[in-house]
């Protein structure tokens, strides 16, 4: 019988320190602890959302140095030092982003459980390609699984903000949405 | 007698319907935004695990599942796991202070193993812990003694498919002394004479596979532990009241000491209907137990091997025509595989039975479906439930029985559909009332797809890349038909200052259910569905309103929201004739603006209504009730009055096919659809897209698929696929509105009807691409090539 847990005497604390939206984070966290439960539980951004915990699903991609990464699959310890955007930090308050609103306007919700992620990879996409084309489009979103099927006004959605952003409109007023 | 008069809200919705006929509507059938459009969008929609973060004390719940799929517990040792540090509590059968049951329809499922396992999903034991590593980490130290058991997951190892008749075998539930679940039946006219008569059969077996739900949700659940015994639980769940009861039998408690609480809900399907049971007792049972908050989540492998799935389904078919194509006969013998456990297995096998003749006027029929059990995982609801697996079966026989007669596939249809004045299979005479508009679905399918030219050209195509075009029709009884008491409700409140809360125990799982009711209370009160405010569902904040199940939001809801509506509607006409001087039937609410029909200058604003009223001590809130007329069913002949009306549809699919490695793609799906009265426009076309794209996932890729042993090969999103934005084809939705008369305004439910019948369209394109007959889903790559081989085509 063990006296003490393995998790505690093999593990102990680290303290890492993220740029989270902008604001310097400093967390403690276990060594095995993924990235996306400290955004979840630690930092309360619960807009990463866990689907499969195996990076299949892309519902909790966030963009850690510019780059989309699938927060289950990446240690805490791992961001260490790292600047990360989650949703929570896409638009400033009062506002949505130009691909939020584009999402809006071609009623692409459903569940909006995939939602998070296929935001993040679809700003990911514009930021590297401003007018991209059907099917890079397809390919950008590949990795989003969207089950209630809201794939064909994904592909609207992208263009529709491609164009919003060729046009300087990255911000939209929420109660401008809300009409 | 109580009741033999027609009752008020029966009247109502008809008089509803009546004096909206003709008119313009402002909300319905108009593109409205959502109401959690923008909490959604920005990510701040609370859904059930992100509570999470609001709990800094919660325990962890771990289930212990077991190691066989089928096996007698000879005894079990807790000890050891209970003492490891970090571990409060682990909870075996014996500690459960209510009933250990959480079946769905029978109790015939244990929340906790106690005498034996059935599938490879069965839990033994539950740890509760500080946190989910430590569970974990604990869980190696639970000793469980089994004695294996023969598996069975083929269900012709229970019945014999020809003489339906249970073979000797290892009993799954020997408790019951039998593996048949249920057994229904249609009987209608002279088989024989009919055979007799017949110019032309055709038969063949056909096979549908277990699908997953695979909503991007998992299974989540949070209870906090309350006064006098009792729990509150936030739930991932389609039916509050339905995870209400488990939860109470489970601890023993009185229905009021539990509080149910839908938050948004990640997809659902007809998967949340029955595993949300499971997942709100677990930590129900946790939090009660240690007096802490409790969280259950599954990991996505517990998702798929611990919660229900889409029926397979093994059926003969044979159809007898004349030479005309006057449909003179169907007789059936269909299996279905309900798994380790009924859960809605006593329901969905019985939807199958009432559609298993299709939309068809059908002289003679002999139907009998047995569901049986195996040591598969469980088989549940699924949109659609059995209808899409009849469907394969009845659409793939029509095509075979045109190819035999010589005829279009489209020209046989239209020969034998069910039109105003028909009756069905089960003897059910459909009316003006029921509205009817299939042979419309199906024409206007025909003519947006170029049907005609198209089956001719492409099946002269030769080499590799081979295209195809194919069609199915369905119908699809609305609400539960005779499965239950089918009643909803909705509270409408309008508050002091003239804003509304909404209140329903229906929940909205992201297709737009709720939204629709918001829709058709708008219009009724003349507000902008902007004033309206969609509350949670809960338990204790609103009456019963049944389970958000069987297409029935809409349809069943939307009625109680009618009579809510109504009711209020009609207050606030007589305080507002009362302020201006004109009559109440004359006053106009286009609200801010209220005012006399006749002279538009006298008005006053909604808000002044609203005060006014309360000053006047007349009450602002309504609760809607509705229930639907009864549904017949003979058990015997299957003849009756199954359901209160139907939703139609024809879809027309295309395809190419890949002749060298039997890759389908899928190009365009024209989906035409009759559901009444179109009253959510853009939940329909959200409908129409998702249902065809789950479907087109139905029909080419998505089987789960069990080893010998019962144990589930692809427990995950990589093994078990579904389709990713790549395969999702151009789809062209297609309205037909015939109205149903004893519906919200003239609406019919479109939740399951949207995936019913494109696997099926799909499949009948992929057999005119490669002339080849197909009588199994999916069509994978690998079974398309080997049909080609086989069939020396490569």
């Amino acid at each position: 019988m063990l006296e003490v847990r393995r998790s505690d005497v093999e593990y102990p604390d680290v303290e890492i320190v993220m740029k989270i939206n902008g604001e310097l984070k400093k967390v403690k966290v276990k060594p095995y602890e993924r990235l996306i439960d400290v955004l979840r539980n630690k930092l309360g951004l619960t807009s990463v959302k866990e689907g499969c915990g195996r990076g299949e699903c892309g519902a909790c991609v966030v963009i850690m140095d510019n780059r989309p990464v699938p927060s289950c699959l990446v240690l805490a310890v791992r961001a260490n030092g790292k600047s990360i955007l989650t949703l929570e930090g896409l638009a400033p308050e009062g506002k949505i982003h130009a691909i939020q609103k584009a999402l809006i306007d071609v009623h692409a919700l459903q569940c909006g459980f995939c939602f998070p992620g296929v935001i993040m990879m679809s700003k990911h996409l514009l930021d590297n390609n401003p007018d991209p084309s059907e099917e890079e489009i397809r390919e950008a979103l590949d990795g989003n699984l969207c089950r209630c099927g809201s794939y064909l006004r994904f592909v609207k959605a992208v263009k529709l903000a491609s164009k919003y952003l060729r046009e300087g409109k990255t911000y939209f007023d929420e109660s401008e949405v809300l009409r | 007698m109580y009741m033999s008069s027609v009752p008020e809200y029966i009247k109502i919705v008809e008089e509803v319907f009546d004096k909206f006929k003709g008119r313009e509507f402002l909300y319905i059938g108009k593109d409205v935004r959502r109401w959690d459009a923008v909490e959604k969008i920005k990510g701040k929609s609370l859904y059930t695990a992100d509570f999470l973060k609001f709990y800094k004390n919660a325990v962890f719940v771990h289930s212990v599942r077991t190691k066989y799929a089928h096996a007698l517990i000879k005894s079990i040792d807790v000890s050891e796991a209970s003492k490891y540090p970090g571990v409060l509590k682990v909870i075996t059968a014996k500690d459960i202070p209510g009933i250990n049951d959480v079946g769905y329809v029978i109790p015939d499922q244990p929340l906790i193993a106690d005498r034996k396992v059935r599938y490879i999903g069965d839990i033994v034991a539950l740890i509760v812990a500080e946190d989910q590593m430590i569970a974990r980490e604990a869980e190696s130290l639970i000793h469980v003694e089994y004695e294996p058991l023969e598996v069975i997951t083929d269900p012709l190892q229970v019945v014999d498919l020809m003489t339906l008749k249970e073979k000797p075998h290892t009993l799954i539930h020997d408790e019951r002394g039998s593996d048949v679940l249920v057994h229904y039946k249609v009987r209608r006219g002279d088989m024989e004479k009919a055979l007799r008569e017949a110019d032309v059969k055709v038969e063949g077996v056909y096979k549908t596979p277990f699908q997953e739900h695979a909503y991007l949700e998992p299974e989540a659940a949070i209870a906090i532990p309350e006064a006098e015994g009792g729990v509150t639980v936030i739930s991932s769940t389609q039916c509050p009241f339905d995870v209400r009861k488990a939860v109470a039998k489970v601890l023993g408690v009185p229905l009021n000491r539990v509080r149910i609480v839908v938050p948004a809900v990640g997809g659902g399907f007809g998967g949340k209907e029955d595993v949300a049971n499971e997942v709100a007792a677990k930590a129900a049972l946790a939090a009660v137990l240690t007096g802490r908050p409790a969280v259950s989540i599954h990991t996505r492998e517990e998702s798929i091997i611990g919660h229900s799935k889409r029926h397979p389904m093994i059926a003969w078919y044979r159809h007898a025509a004349k030479k005309d194509g006057t449909l003179l006969a169907v007789e059936a013998n269909i299996v279905m595989d309900t798994g380790s456990y009924a859960s809605l297995g006593p329901f969905v096998p019985w939807r199958a039975t009432v559609h298993a003749t299709g939309p068809y006027k059908v002289g003679a029929a002999r139907i009998d479906t047995k569901a049986v059990y195996t040591n598969n995982v469980y088989a549940g609801a699924f949109r659609g439930f059995g209808n899409p697996q009849v469907i394969f079966a009845v659409e793939r026989q029509m095509d075979l029985l045109a190819e035999e007669l010589g005829m279009d596939p489209v020209e046989l249809r239209l020969k034998n559909i069910l039109r105003v004045g028909d009756e069905t299979v089960h003897g059910q005479k459909l009316t003006e009332e029921h509205g009817v508009g299939l042979e419309e679905a199906l024409l206007k399918a025909v003519e947006a797809s170029n049907w005609s030219s198209k089956r001719m050209e492409y099946r002269k195509a030769v080499g590799p890349l081979r295209k195809g075009i194919g069609v199915a029709i369905f119908y699809h009884g609305n609400s539960i038909g005779v499965e239950g008491a089918d009643y909803s409700s909705v509270t409408l409140i309008i508050n002091r200052d003239g804003s509304i809360s909404f209140r329903t125990g229906l929940t909205e799982f992201g297709q737009g259910s709720t939204w629709g009711l918001v829709l058709i209370a708008a219009e009724i009160l003349g507000v902008p569905p902007s004033y309206f405010k969609v509350e949670n569902p809960d338990t204790s904040a609103t009456p019963d309103a049944g389970p958000t199940v069987a297409s029935r939001a809409t349809v069943m809801g939307g009625a109680a929201t009618v009579i809510a509506a109504h009711k209020l509607r009609k207050r606030l006409n007589e305080v507002a004739s009362h302020i201006l001087g004109c009559d109440p039937e004359d006053i106009v609410i286009k609200a801010p603006e209220v005012y006399c029909g006749s002279d538009p200058n006298r008005r006053t604003v909604w808000q002044d209504v609203v005060e006014q009223s309360f000053w006047l001590g007349i009450p602002l809130q309504e609760f809607g009730y509705y229930r639907a007329p009864r549904a017949v069913w003979d058990e015997e002949t299957g003849q009756g009055a199954p359901y209160i009306t139907y939703t139609f549809g024809a879809i027309v699919a295309e395809v190419t096919v890949d002749m060298e490695t039997g890759l389908t793609k899928v190009d365009r799906i024209y989906t035409a659809y009759d559901i009444g009265r179109v009253i959510n426009k853009v939940g329909a076309e959200l409908n129409a897209e998702g249902g065809a794209i789950q479907a087109l996932g139905y029909g080419l890729m998505e089987e789960l698929i069990h080893d010998k042993d019962g144990r589930v090969m692809n427990p995950n999103l990589s093994t078990y696929y579904v389709p990713t934005i790549k395969d999702a084809p151009e789809i062209i939705p297609i309205w037909v509105e015939a109205h149903y008369r004893k519906g919200p305004l003239g609406a019919k439910g479109f939740g399951e009807p949207s995936f019913n019948a494109v696997a099926t369209a799909i499949a009948n394109a992929v057999s005119h691409a490669i002339g080849l007959p197909v009588y199994e889903l999916p069509l994978t790559p690998e079974r398309i090539y080997m049909m080609l081989k086989k069939a020396g085509k490569i």
